[in-house]
């Protein structure tokens, strides 16, 4: 057997392979595009949809993961009238480890104040309900269990911004018109960011004592139940919350919702959410892979003649391969680092703008630039391998 | 004995034809000796050049090179003896377009396993043989044709080859030039023993070779040296 040298180093190969890239530059800035548009868009997307998931989590767990929200579906089989009210003391009494009950009727009602007019949800309920959902004054105070009676009002944040006027802030003491009725403002509440658990918009709406409910509107009945609990099985106490309101209502169907069902549908769907927005980042790097694909075989075409000296010289069909797939996986590794910062610059504007808090998600840069650099070699194996088979003489005799 | 050919054959294939050119080869050359390949065009010199240096592979017949049969021989270990054993000056000259001179003639070296620096000082040694230190870090394109040729004879030369193959080295060069590097080839030849094969459609110039090989219908004929003329 003839005994050959050493042969050429990767080494020497890859720096071959970067002057190579640096003496097409054009041509590779365009497979590039390909790739850092794949590879921006698979991290940003998984940022993104980490941050939103965790934004929504965050909000979420601020309202305390400790209330229960009773909502009473419709049913066709059983259409029970339900009561425009309940009675927090027996339900209280019957099951224990419930720290604040405050039940809610949900109208939406026009209100004027001063000159001002805006659309709100009015919103029936008690005292407690403050308490249960983590709400705040900036003025004035909670419903009291002395209010029943009285035409008193709490104010969200955006209706009371909505019914002041520049020089002339709503104030505790003014006086709100609901249809004919005036209705006092006692107070007047912080904002609070809406979530998924609470049937209610807090910013959007109006709270008056639910007794009053009567006046406003003909025959109204009680949309939900918002329950802060005082123990840690959930679970056990929705059981017996349900048991219990489906005796009270004559059997109407009662839905108790806890919060770690909706926490975990959430996060589901956050993440069915980011895996889809990462598959659009996939298609995009299999745009970017073709494109690679597309210049390299044009560079093997190219060059021909330059694989055909180098074999002559004594290149292996392995050094060839192995320089060509290094080219392709250098513009990968460029395109997947400049692709890198690209998305990480969109992920952060996009979470800024939306006024998230920004984490990097652990996952989405090895993916972004794994996935780049896989794409890079994949394609880039056709053309390189090609490349390789090349037969001397006839690549020699290409113009 | 350093190139033995024994009924070799060769067809050109383009889509459903395919057309003879090397019907029956058989030549021996010896370690040393000069050659001169002369035939009409199209006669098959440029194909048997490239079968004698390992770029293509013949159809049938027996190849022996240094001894060892090349048409059992894995593609790799071509590589290794076109690298090794094997210089080759083109009529075209094929020199890499991005790379200066001295990168050039580095080259071959390179696919040996030499570092960069290693491989650009024997490089620079053998650019000082051909009389162009000074071109160094010249781009082909920024050479006269004389000058590349002179680079590419300085690449077939770098790896120390045992046999230099030449397809009309002076084709592309005007006569004084063609002289020059005629001159260094024979020089090659006779001072360091280097195994030399020419191909050239020059009859005066075939004749300062040992001997001198033409290709008819396919077959090899010797031809007698027409001595007189022949270089000091
Ligand atoms: N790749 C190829 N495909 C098909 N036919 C080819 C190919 N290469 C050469 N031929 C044919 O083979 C024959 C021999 O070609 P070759 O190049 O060996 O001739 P040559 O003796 O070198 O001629 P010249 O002196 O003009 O260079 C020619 O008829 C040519 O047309
Ligand atoms: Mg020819």
């Amino acid at each position: 057997m003839y005994k050959a040298s050493s042969h050429i180093k990767v080494t020497q190969i890859f720096s071959e392979s970067i002057d190579n890239l640096n003496l097409s530059k054009r041509r590779s800035i365009l497979a590039l595009l390909g790739i850092i548009v794949g590879s921006s868009s698979i991290i940003a997307l998984l940022t993104i949809g980490g941050n939103a998931a965790d934004e929504a989590v965050r909000i979420f767990k601020n309202m305390g993961t400790d209330i229960l929200v009773v909502g009473f579906p419709y049913s066709h089989q059983n259409r029970q009238p339900l009561p425009s009210t309940l009675d927090s003391q027996a339900l209280r009494k019957a099951v224990p480890g419930i720290s604040q009950i405050a039940p809610i009727t949900l109208h939406s009602a026009q209100l004027s104040h001063n000159g001002q007019n805006t659309d709100a949800s009015l919103v029936g309920t008690t005292q407690g309900l403050a308490d249960a959902i983590g709400l705040k004054f900036n003025a004035g105070r909670d419903l009291s269990r002395y209010d029943h009676r009285e035409t008193f009002a709490v104010v969200g944040a955006r209706v009371a911004k909505d019914l002041g006027s520049l020089g002339n802030p709503l104030r505790v003491g003014d006086l709100i018109r609901i249809d004919n009725y005036l209705f006092n403002v006692i107070g007047i509440a912080e904002s609070l960011p809406a979530t998924p658990l609470i049937p209610i918009v807090l910013d959007e709406s109006i709270l008056i004592p639910i007794e009053g409910m009567k006046r406003l509107r003909p025959a109204p009945e009680i949309t939900g139940i918002i329950i802060k609990a005082d123990e840690a099985d959930l679970a056990a106490l929705a059981e017996v919350l349900n048991s219990y309101l489906t005796q009270t209502f004559n059997g109407r169907e009662v839905d108790v919702q806890i919060p770690q069902q909706l926490l975990d549908g959430l996060r589901h769907q956050a993440s069915t959410f980011s895996y889809l927005l990462a598959a659009l980042g996939g298609i995009s790097l299999l745009v970017g892979g073709v494109g690679v694909m597309n210049v390299m075989l044009m560079s093997v075409a190219e060059r021909k003649r330059e694989i055909g000296i180098r074999m002559a010289l004594g290149a292996r069909q392995r050094d060839i391969r192995t320089l060509f797939l290094l080219e392709a996986v250098n513009l990968s590794i460029v395109g997947a680092i400049a692709g890198a910062l690209l998305g990480v610059a969109i992920a952060f504007s996009f979470t800024h703008f939306s006024g998230w808090e920004f984490t990097l998600s652990i996952m989405a840069l090895p993916l972004g630039v794994g996935c780049s650099l896989l794409t890079g070699i994949f394609f880039g194996l056709y053309p390189a391998i090609s490349a390789s088979k090349l037969q001397p003489a006839e690549a020699l005799r290409a113009e | 004995m350093i190139i033995s050919l024994d009924g070799i054959t060769y067809s050109h294939r383009t889509g459903e034809q395919e057309l003879c050119v090397l019907k029956d080869v058989t030549l021996d050359i010896m370690r040393g000796q000069s050659c001169a390949i002369v035939g009409s065009s199209g006669s098959g010199k440029s194909t048997l050049l490239n079968i004698l240096g390992l770029l293509s592979r013949p159809d049938s017949g027996e190849f022996h090179f240094v001894g060892y049969d090349m048409c059992s021989a894995s593609s790799d270990v071509l590589a290794s003896i076109r690298n090794q054993e094997i210089g080759f000056v083109f009529q075209s000259f094929n020199l890499l377009s991005r790379l200066t001179a001295l990168d050039n003639v580095a080259l071959p070296l390179s696919y040996r396993g030499f570092s960069r620096n290693k491989a650009r000082q024997h490089a620079l040694d053998h650019l000082k043989q051909v009389g162009l230190e000074d071109r160094v870090t010249h781009l082909p394109s920024e050479l006269s044709g004389g000058q590349c040729q002179r680079v590419a004879i300085a690449r077939a030369l770098v790896g120390n080859p045992s046999l230099i193959l030449a397809d009309e080295p002076t084709g592309n060069l005007d006569s004084q030039t063609a002289t020059e590097i005629l001159d260094i080839l024979l020089a090659l030849n006779r001072e360091q023993s280097v195994t030399l094969i020419v191909v050239t459609h020059d009859i005066a110039m075939a004749n300062h070779f040992d001997r001198k090989l033409e290709i008819r219908q396919g077959k090899m004929h010797e031809v007698a040296v027409a001595r007189d003329d022949k270089h000091v």
